[in-house]
């Protein structure tokens, strides 16, 4: 009777995994190539570089060349796979059809090799063509040069790229646009006139946005390494590990919430050390700045009892806003996150449990979750995250499956879903996550009944210890 | 009439009276630990639940260690991490009672399943603490002067502001336990002896041990109470009882003692426990006398006691000349530094600088013995007095404790603690005594009135008369001490069980009855005073565990006229230690700052607060007042890798580093002679201004302190010392700032690496004196490059 089911709605992209992202990812030989069933007949690249992350959309055609069916594609990537994350495909054209299911295809660390795999739910017929969009982030890849500045200098970033899209296809016609958050981009580098399909200059710089190619037909595999430089003074905040708990208390009415957070900011390294008085001085006119101040994060409605702490005790630079319409948690850290800087934190919340349970209809004890999967600081710069991983805990008793957790005056502890999901970056923090479980009614009276029984037996055992007779020799009495 | 019906109704309802007694007894008693932990908790709710202070960082660290190594571990833990490059082998100088009390509780706690967090367990040790101190009150109290009076005192002591200073919620120390443990000791030496019971005895000897293990305080104890036994013997009231209090007390405790590795064999070696086994000597003596006594017949005694005098005077002296001798022969004659000062109060000031430079070191003032006990001070003087009416062995031990306590809390302010239990029980005497007599004479005159009153009316007016008084007495007195009520109950209940007071009490009271009454107006504004004086009392304890003695002091709150503002820099500074510097890099600091380092920044120290090594902390005072080029080479040679120094000028916070630069320079001076104070004051006076000297503005901590502080207004205006200071512009040649906090009351320092320097300033040789203090402390290992 007792099951448990768990779907991560709106994310099924993420590479998640139950125990280790690494034992879920199919180990191929590094020599793995995928089969040539496709090529890519026109593909558009967009890498949006507004944020502290790249966030690249593919739009291909892709047509099978093979003369059977094919439902399996193959996405390559540029740089390491291990700072991809968030991959999802849909099919463009036919957008309500969904996200297709994607599988990490990478060689074991410290290879950065592999590919994505997408798996069509109809086959594609051979010699039939298919829109992809395809959209994925990078992280970790802006890296800030020079990588020495001063306090209150610019902050200039490099992002390394190839010029031709990667892909594990043939494509025959390509181009990769860029969108840059600013026109100050001192290095762009140059493609020759000849590579170009129009033989024109190479990028094409439109305000705000760089335009490789287009490039005729290119094998399976070809790169030319570009590089852009552009300003880009906001922190690069990277988020080492968020650890997230949920825990669930239908006695209390209560969903409780925790982050743990280990921050660095990828930026810039001062060049000379950090200046007080510069800081203050430059407080006034408030330029912007590589440090991160401040950190948003937009709570459920009707959050309450929202903290943040750190390994040594209450920060108090905090704001808790809360009103009908929305909750808001503003942090700053105890002190200014300057480049190559580190912190760590822990910010948590509650909530009535009724807005995120609900009972499954006609069922007596069974129930919905529905959570977020992950919610860190919404920040304007973005927030990219290694590694996420989230614990739902559940009531006691509802489940024995995964891993138990122990809390007050629990007896057999509780049953934790733990999910781990790598490069996932601050746009993806709403996706929800929806648990169903059984939490018979029996079961919620394990625990007034262990501390009952608990108490009446020291009741019992101090009763018995009282009367019990340790003297040496006979008593004498009292006159 | 109504009272000749009571007491012959009394002997059958006595037994329910006594057990309603009980029950009201139990829940005052509930009550009182209520209150004495929720006063502590102010600063939990006024600030957060979070560590105070100094040394309470390094009992959380220790127990944090506890709780995850295991007690093994525990016992041989070196720490690497502090006295760099010495260490400290914790497990062997620390006292370990309160870090074993705090892990213990972690470990039940957490077996059923409470995920309390170390730090959470920590926090309110203090306080569980102080409600258990209270019932130990309680219990010495009642074993001293009955019930009514160890109720009074425990709920004064719940709420004394000198406890409270030393155990609100965070104030994670030695004494928060120590004081029950104290307490408890007296506790049961009392109980032994008034029951002669060797098995109370046994208990005193472990409560003596768990004492020994969490207080140096323990001292007290193993003075006191030979001190008591020998004046029992004196004054000819030695019994059966006082032995067995006494001697297994000795030998169990010192044999437990010697058990607490920091302890050891000073448990028989230091001059701190001597007068104990003398008194042991002196009391089997005694013990033999009257033996030979009760199986001899007189003449045959007078003549074995000649013979034993004789012997034993030149046995005892040969054994004295030799203890004599073997004390003498050792520097501080077997007494350490902090003793020594007990008995000569200006010792500390004269020879140990590291001693007298701790403020609670110092004699307290006048004031601070009203801050502290408050009314209490008044109503000892009436509690000695109730301890002679009569005096009883348990009394006489509570004034010896008194009179001892009232000499040790003038010569240092930390051990007003030592006094306030003392204090408490006094007053708890004298005011349960007096109201005993108040209401009393009020009953009694009440009763006589309305006799008078009704005249030859019925009796039963009579009868409702007494009636009516019960719950009149009882609204009296609850609305301050509610245990007057039941005062009298307990005094019969004692008969039946201590059976040295069968004979003398009914006489006592029926003495009392007839001669203490007093006129019923002055009865009643005489109650109405006390109530009024208790009030004030309540009121004084509430503000000082509210405003005075909660601020965990690494958190500075103050009020403006935009509200409320908090100074949290110095955790700040130490969670950017923590997370941005290498997880091995040392930190020099002034010796406050080291505890707070280690727990908070997890960054190695080179002295913290455990001042065991004068020499170190000698040499980071020289350092620090140094010139820059001989403090770095001296920080160099000590793998410092940053400097922190604590700043308060830049918004008025006092107990900064410049203000305590000169302890550093005569602690410093004191091993280095080539610092010397009067280089740093211009006649005699201590100034950062333009009229100081150029040693004091040309030292690391002046500069290191004042680094760029003009820049922040203009005019470098120090808001502590009042004053501009007297060099405002200098660049730094061998530090570099990495951290200043929000408020600039933490300032860390990086040792520029020593390939800038040889390019940078000019090369003065003239290093000679200074630089060689470095090169003895630790030659060879570290070459300086330029030389």
């Amino acid at each position: 009777m007792r099951l448990l089911r768990y779907a991560l709605l709106g994310a099924l992209g993420l590479a998640y995994a139950a125990n280790t992202t690494n034992g879920s990812r199919d180990s191929v030989k590094s020599t793995f190539s995928p089969p040539q069933h496709f090529r890519n007949v026109n593909l558009v690249r967009n890498i949006n570089l507004e944020k502290s992350y790249a966030r690249d959309t593919v739009n291909v055609v892709i047509e099978n060349v093979s003369p059977q069916p094919q439902s399996e594609y193959y996405i390559a990537f540029d740089g390491s796979i291990q700072n991809i994350g968030g991959v999802e495909v849909r099919d463009k054209k036919d957008a309500e059809k969904g996200r297709f299911q994607v599988e990490l295809v990478a060689d074991p660390l410290p290879s950065t090799a592999g590919f994505y795999k997408v798996t069509f739910p109809t086959a594609v017929k051979a010699k039939e063509q298919l829109t992809l969009s395809i959209t994925y982030f990078s992280i970790s890849v802006l890296q800030p040069l020079p990588a020495l500045i001063n306090q209150n200098e610019k902050q200039y970033v490099s992002f390394d790229f190839s010029a031709y899209a990667p892909s594990a296809y043939t494509t025959l016609k390509q181009k990769t646009k860029l969108k840059l958050p600013t026109t100050d981009v001192p290095d762009a580098t140059v493609v020759p006139k000849e590579l170009n399909a129009e033989n024109k200059l190479d990028p094409q710089k439109e305000a705000k946005t760089f335009t490789y190619g287009p490039y005729n037909e290119q094998s399976a595999g070809s790169e030319r390494a570009v590089s852009v430089r552009y300003e880009y003074t906001h922190p690069l905040t990277h988020g080492r590990l968020l650890e997230r708990d949920i825990e669930v208390s239908h006695w209390g009415g209560n969903i409780a919430t925790e982050e743990r957070h280990w921050l660095s900011n990828r930026g810039a390294a001062l060049k000379d050390h950090f200046s007080r008085v510069k800081y203050q001085q430059a407080a006034y006119y408030n330029p912007p700045s590589n440090a991160l101040k401040e950190l948003r994060f937009p709570l459920p409605v009707g959050s309450i009892d929202a903290y943040f702490v750190d390994d040594i005790g209450n920060v108090s630079t905090s704001r808790f806003r809360a009103n009908a319409r929305e909750s808001n948690l503003e942090l700053k850290p105890r002190y200014p996150l300057f480049g190559n800087w580190n912190y760590s934190f822990k910010a948590g919340w509650s909530a009535n449990l009724d807005r995120f349970l609900r009972k499954v209809k006609g069922s007596s004890h069974s129930y919905v979750l529905n959570v977020r999967f992950f919610e860190g600081p919404r920040q304007n710069e973005g927030v990219e995250y290694e590694r996420v991983v989230t614990r739902i805990i559940l009531p006691e008793g509802a489940l024995d499956e995964i891993l138990f957790y122990k809390t007050y005056f629990d007896t057999v502890g509780r049953t934790t879903l733990k999910l781990t999901a790598i490069n996932l970056v601050d746009e993806l923090r709403d996706r929800e996550l929806i648990v169903t479980y059984d939490y018979p009614f029996l079961t919620s009276f394990r625990k007034p009944l262990t501390i009952f029984t608990a108490l009446m037996l020291v009741f019992a055992a101090s009763w018995v210890v009282g009367n019990l007779d340790v003297s040496i020799g006979k008593k004498q009495k009292a006159a | 009439m109504a009272d000749s019906e009571d007491s012959s109704k009394g002997s059958t309802t006595s037994s329910l009276r006594n057990a309603w007694g009980n029950v009201l007894a139990f829940f005052i008693l509930l009550l009182i630990g209520v209150l004495a932990f929720s006063i502590r908790l102010f600063s939990v709710i006024k600030y957060e639940s979070v560590i105070h202070e100094f040394d309470p960082y390094f009992n959380y660290r220790v127990t944090q260690y506890l709780t995850k190594n295991g007690i093994y571990d525990f016992w041989n833990w070196f720490d690497d991490r502090t006295w760099y490059p010495l260490g400290r082998v914790i497990g062997g100088t620390v006292y370990p009672g309160l870090t074993l009390t705090a892990g213990s509780i972690w470990r039940i706690v957490n077996s059923l399943n409470i995920p309390l967090s170390v730090e959470t367990v920590c926090v309110f040790t203090a306080p569980i603490f102080s409600a258990n101190a209270a019932w130990a009150t309680y219990l010495l109290t009642k074993e001293v002067k009955g019930v009514g009076a160890g109720l009074t005192a425990a709920a004064l002591l719940g709420m004394v502001p000198s406890y409270i200073s030393r155990s609100v919620a965070g104030s994670y120390d030695n004494e928060a336990v120590a004081i029950f443990a104290l307490i408890f000791t007296f506790y049961l030496y009392v109980k032994t002896l008034n029951t002669g019971s060797l098995f109370y005895a046994t208990l005193n000897a472990l409560a003596y041990f768990y004492m020994v293990c969490s207080w140096g305080g323990y001292t007290f104890i193993i003075n006191l109470i030979p001190m008591h036994v020998l004046l029992c013997i004196v004054t000819g009231r030695y019994s059966s009882r006082l032995y067995i209090a006494y001697a297994p007390l000795v030998v169990l405790g010192t044999l437990l003692a010697a058990l607490v590795p920091v302890v050891g064999f000073n448990a028989v070696m230091t001059s701190e426990h001597f007068a104990s086994f003398l008194v042991f000597i002196v009391i089997n003596v005694v013990a033999l006398v009257h033996y030979i006594k009760g199986i001899l017949s007189p003449k045959m005694f007078k003549v074995a006691m000649t013979l034993v005098v004789t012997f034993g005077m030149a046995i005892c002296c040969a054994v004295i000349a030799v203890l004599v001798a073997l004390v003498a022969s050792s520097p501080t004659k077997g007494w350490s530094g902090r003793s020594l000062s007990l008995l000569d109060p200006t010792y500390a000031s004269k020879y140990i600088p590291i001693i007298a430079s701790v403020s609670e070191h110092q004699p307290p003032t006048w004031p601070s013995y009203f801050m502290d006990i408050n009314v209490l001070a008044f109503l000892v003087p009436a509690g000695i007095i109730a301890c002679f009416l009569p005096l009883s062995d348990a009394s006489s031990f509570v004034v010896l404790y008194i009179v001892t306590s009232v000499y040790f809390s003038g010569v240092m302010v930390r051990l007003m603690l030592v006094l306030a239990p003392a204090a408490c029980i006094m007053s708890g005497i004298a005011l349960s005594e007096a109201f005993d007599v108040f209401t009393r004479s009020i009953k009694f005159q009440l009763s006589g009135l309305l006799e008078r009153a009704s005249g030859a009316g019925d009796i039963t007016s009579g009868s409702v008369a007494p009636q009516n008084d019960g719950p009149k007495a009882d609204k009296q007195s609850t609305s301050d001490k509610p245990e007057d009520s039941i005062k009298e109950r307990p005094s019969r209940k004692n008969k039946k069980k201590e059976k040295e007071n069968v004979e003398k009490v009914p006489v006592k009271s029926k003495a009392e009855k007839r001669l203490l009454v007093l006129p019923l107006e002055t009865s009643a504004i005489a109650i109405l005073l006390l109530v009024l004086m208790g009030a004030f009392y309540v009121v004084h304890c509430v503000w000082a565990a509210a405003e005075a003695y909660s601020a965990p002091s690494i958190v500075l709150t103050s009020y403006s006229n935009d509200g409320l503002h908090v100074f949290d820099d110095f955790r700040e500074a130490y969670a950017w230690l923590r997370h941005n510097t290498d997880v091995d890099d040392k930190v020099a600091s002034w010796w406050d700052y080291g505890y707070q380092t280690t727990a908070m920044a997890n960054r190695t120290v080179i002295v913290d607060n455990n001042t065991w090594n004068n020499t170190h902390i000698a040499t980071v005072g020289t350092a620090m007042s140094s010139p820059e080029k001989a403090a770095w080479e001296i920080f160099n040679s000590l793998d410092v890798k940053y400097v922190l120094v604590v700043f308060g000028g830049l918004v008025g916070y006092p107990s900064d580093d410049i203000n305590k630069f000169l302890w550093m320079v005569r602690i410093g001076g004191g091993v280095f002679p080539h610092i010397k104070e009067p280089d740093y004051l211009r006649d005699g006076q201590y100034r950062i201004d333009s009229q100081a000297t150029p040693t004091m503005l040309n030292c690391l901590m002046y500069k290191l302190s004042y680094y760029r502080f003009v820049e922040t207004d203009g005019k470098a205006f120090d808001r502590v010392r009042r004053t501009e200071i007297g060099k405002k512009y200098f660049k730094l040649t061998h530090f570099e700032e990495v951290f200043t906090s929000h408020h600039w009351m933490m300032r860390i320092y990086k040792l520029k690496p020593p390939k800038n320097r040889i390019r940078g300033k000019t090369k003065k040789s003239k290093s000679g004196s200074k630089s060689s203090t470095a090169n003895v402390k630790r030659d060879g290992k570290k070459k300086n490059p330029w030389h």
